[in-house]
């Protein structure tokens, strides 16, 4: 609750500050600081470029990180260059970082941050437009927060829309079950928007195949260890009934398919999400009949590169569109036919990319329900 | 509670006695739980998580605290498969020597963990705790956040070879359950547990190395997680980070539920296969009768709470900190 007391007193000192700035009749100043002191100072010449991510033991944001990393080398400077607020899952903590890390650089930052919630995000660009630092975030924000409101300061936002290819992977699924019999969904921890929209993708392709029954839909917490708990528990329930099964990401189809090994089930449809390495070489064996990559590493790297670009004036942001202002991240489907070629060209050798083509492998614009 | 049942005689049969009913409720609801094979999914989930908590109990014996196991468990799966792919990648091969070194990665980090909580005077909750992030720091930093996969058929075998319905990888958890056993019950350092735990003031005037006792107990505890770390990859085929995960919610859970009393001093290892067989039982058969995931938090939260009720005697306990 503290950050919630925290947000609201900062949100009133804000106020405060304008009130009196505008009483002593420096409106003027108050304007500058509510347009960002970006215009003031367009252009930062050697901005200190952070990463603000949950923690490395995951391997998706181990990738995000990975990209990041990858675009300071490819300013020439050594990857330890990137500095990295390690949030651990803590809103409060995130926040409290960004702020630390404002004060130390004077505001000569560029920031790329998944605020861990998207509440979070507010406090987290007011905070930067204010000391005129330049921040770009991934995944979490408010549907009424966007980047265009606050000049060049915050420079973007990408996210994911998981539906429509959650949706594809069923349809492969569902297809591969000859459109009859059960299907079971293992599901991300039960609050978080890509398991929501994973499931309802599942969903949506369900109305197309009558035939085909949702036997249950369980979270099993991103995890391989619950996973192959919970899919165990499912062939205690359904037993033959389970005709194929559809997981919100790959850690959890590796626990699936350990908990069919251990029952000798070896020829189960199952389809994932992420499109992990590994992964991908279950698709390409088709242990996995399909998964989705989002490329962690080219959205780690381009959310850097656009807080760095438009900190060094290489461009600016409020002279772009918006749909360059907000958009969706890239996803590619992977299936058995072109998992090795896939495999080579994006994951065993990770592509260089070019860390100023910002927009090109992204989605178009984020649309709001 | 005079009368034919004592007080005693409930704290002692009262885990059993949850056991018998939770099995017989969910095969009342799901008459497919009772099946062998479902069985043997349940011994499959608990057997590595009996493992870290067998270890866990003798520490928990004492009146201490051990909170490294996630830390432990993790390290010592990710040096094993590491080892293990570097040796040759099968059993077969020099590659076995991966199993013992595993143990002893094991003793080494409860031995650390003894010796800063004991030397440096730092409660066993705090240095333990600091240890088990240390540990999932050190792992992390070996695998750069990479699974590695153990493909070794002769390894999994621990999973996918059965003996009577049941996969090797239980008679293997059964066994060093009866080591535990043998430990708590038959040798001097076992009684010794119980001793500190009983009244460490007394143990020490009696001329007992407390101290020692101590370390010795937190190097056994890491045994027993790393036998449970090479449960966990042998169960899922990876080993990673995660590998360590939720042990140490399951493990301190399944002994307090069993029966062992957080003061120290009562309970013991088959306290422990009985609670962690109530955790899984609730686990398993939430799922198969249907009941969503939050149900079986709830439910897991106030068995905890309750068997902690039953098996503290609130009139010799002044104040709660």
């Amino acid at each position: 609750m503290s950050f919630i007391k925290k947000f609201i007193e900062q949100e009133k000192v804000n106020r405060r500050n304008f009130l009196f700035a505008t009483a002593a009749g420096v409106g003027g100043f108050a304007a500058a600081g509510m347009f960002g002191p970006g215009m003031a100072r367009a252009a930062i010449q050697d901005p200190t470029i952070a990463w603000s991510y949950r923690n490395r033991t995951n391997p998706y944001w181990n990738e995000i990180v990975s990209g990041g990393e990858a675009f300071v080398e490819s300013l020439g400077m050594p990857k330890d260059a990137l500095v990295h607020l390690i949030n651990e899952g803590s809103s409060e903590k995130s926040l409290a970082d960004v702020k630390a890390l404002l004060a130390r650089t004077n505001g000569d930052l560029a920031l790329a941050i998944d605020t861990n919630d998207a509440p979070n995000a507010r406090p987290v660009v007011e905070a930067c437009a204010q000391s005129g630092a330049y921040v770009s975030t991934l995944w979490n924000k408010t549907d009424d927060l966007h980047p265009w409101d606050f000049g060049d300061n915050y420079v973007s936002h990408m996210s994911w829309s998981d539906e429509k290819p959650a949706e594809e992977t069923a349809r492969i699924l569902l297809e591969a079950m000859g459109g009859k019999g059960g299907v079971v969904h293992l599901g991300g921890i039960a609050s978080n928007n890509p398991a929501i929209e994973r499931l309802q993708g599942l969903k949506n392709a369900l109305v197309d195949y009558p035939d085909v029954e949702l036997l249950a839909a369980e979270p099993a917490d991103w995890d391989t260890q619950k996973a192959n708990q919970v899919m165990s528990a499912f062939l205690t329930r359904f037993g033959d009934e389970i005709t194929g099964v559809h997981c919100a990401n790959d850690t959890i189809a590796y626990g699936v398919l350990e908990a069919l090994r251990a029952e000798g089930i070896e020829d189960m449809p199952i389809v994932s999400y992420d499109g992990n390495p590994q992964a991908v070489q279950l698709v390409a064996d088709k242990k996995i009949l399909a998964t989705v990559f989002t490329n962690p590493h080219w959205g780690g790297g381009i959310t850097a590169a656009l807080a760095y670009h438009a900190a060094t004036g290489t461009f600016k942001p409020s002279e772009e569109p918006n749909e360059h202002r907000e958009f969706y991240g890239p996803t590619i489907m992977v299936r058995p036919d072109d998992a090795i070629e896939f495999k080579t060209s994006y994951l065993d050798n990770v592509p260089t990319y070019d860390w100023q083509d910002f927009w090109g492998p992204s989605n178009g614009q984020i649309q709001y329900k | 509670m005079d009368g034919i049942v004592t007080r005693e005689t409930l704290v002692k049969w009262a885990p059993l006695l949850v056991l018998l009913v939770l099995i017989l409720f969910f095969a009342v609801m799901e008459p497919r739980f009772i099946s062998v094979r479902n069985m043997a999914r349940i011994a499959i989930a608990s057997a590595p998580a009996l493992m870290v908590a067998v270890g866990v109990t003798f520490i928990i014996i004492m009146g201490s605290i051990d909170l490294s196991m996630e830390g432990t468990v993790s390290v010592s799966a990710v040096v094993f498969a590491f080892a293990f792919l570097a040796m040759g990648g099968t059993v077969l091969s020099w590659a076995w020597l991966a199993l013992p070194l595993a143990l002893i990665v094991g003793a080494v980090i409860g031995l650390i963990n003894g010796l800063v909580h004991v030397r440096l005077r730092i409660p066993s909750f705090m240095a333990s705790l600091a240890m088990g992030f240390v540990g999932t720091g050190f792992a992390l930093l070996l695998t750069g956040g990479d699974r590695i996969r153990i493909e070794d058929e002769v390894f999994r075998g621990l999973l996918t070879e059965r003996w009577f319905g049941f996969p090797v990888m239980c008679y293997v958890a059964l066994l060093f359950l009866f080591i535990a056993w043998f430990i708590q019950s038959r040798t001097t350092l076992g009684r010794n547990f119980y001793a500190v735990g009983g009244g460490e003031e007394l143990a020490h005037a009696s001329g007992l190395n407390v101290d020692r006792v101590r370390v010795m107990g937190f190097m056994l505890a890491g045994v027993f997680y790393a036998v449970g770390a090479l449960l966990a990859v042998g169960r899922i085929g990876i080993a990673e980070t995660a590998t360590g995960n939720n042990f140490m919610f399951i493990s301190i859970t399944s002994v307090v539920v069993g029966g062992t009393a957080l003061w120290g001093g009562i309970g013991g290892v088959w306290n422990t296969l009985i609670g962690v067989l109530i955790v899984n039982v609730i686990g398993n058969g939430m799922v198969v009768i249907g009941l969503p995931g939050y149900v079986q938090d709830g439910v897991l939260g106030l068995l905890v709470i309750t068997a902690v009720v039953l098996s503290t005697d609130r009139k010799s306990v002044s104040f709660v900190k």
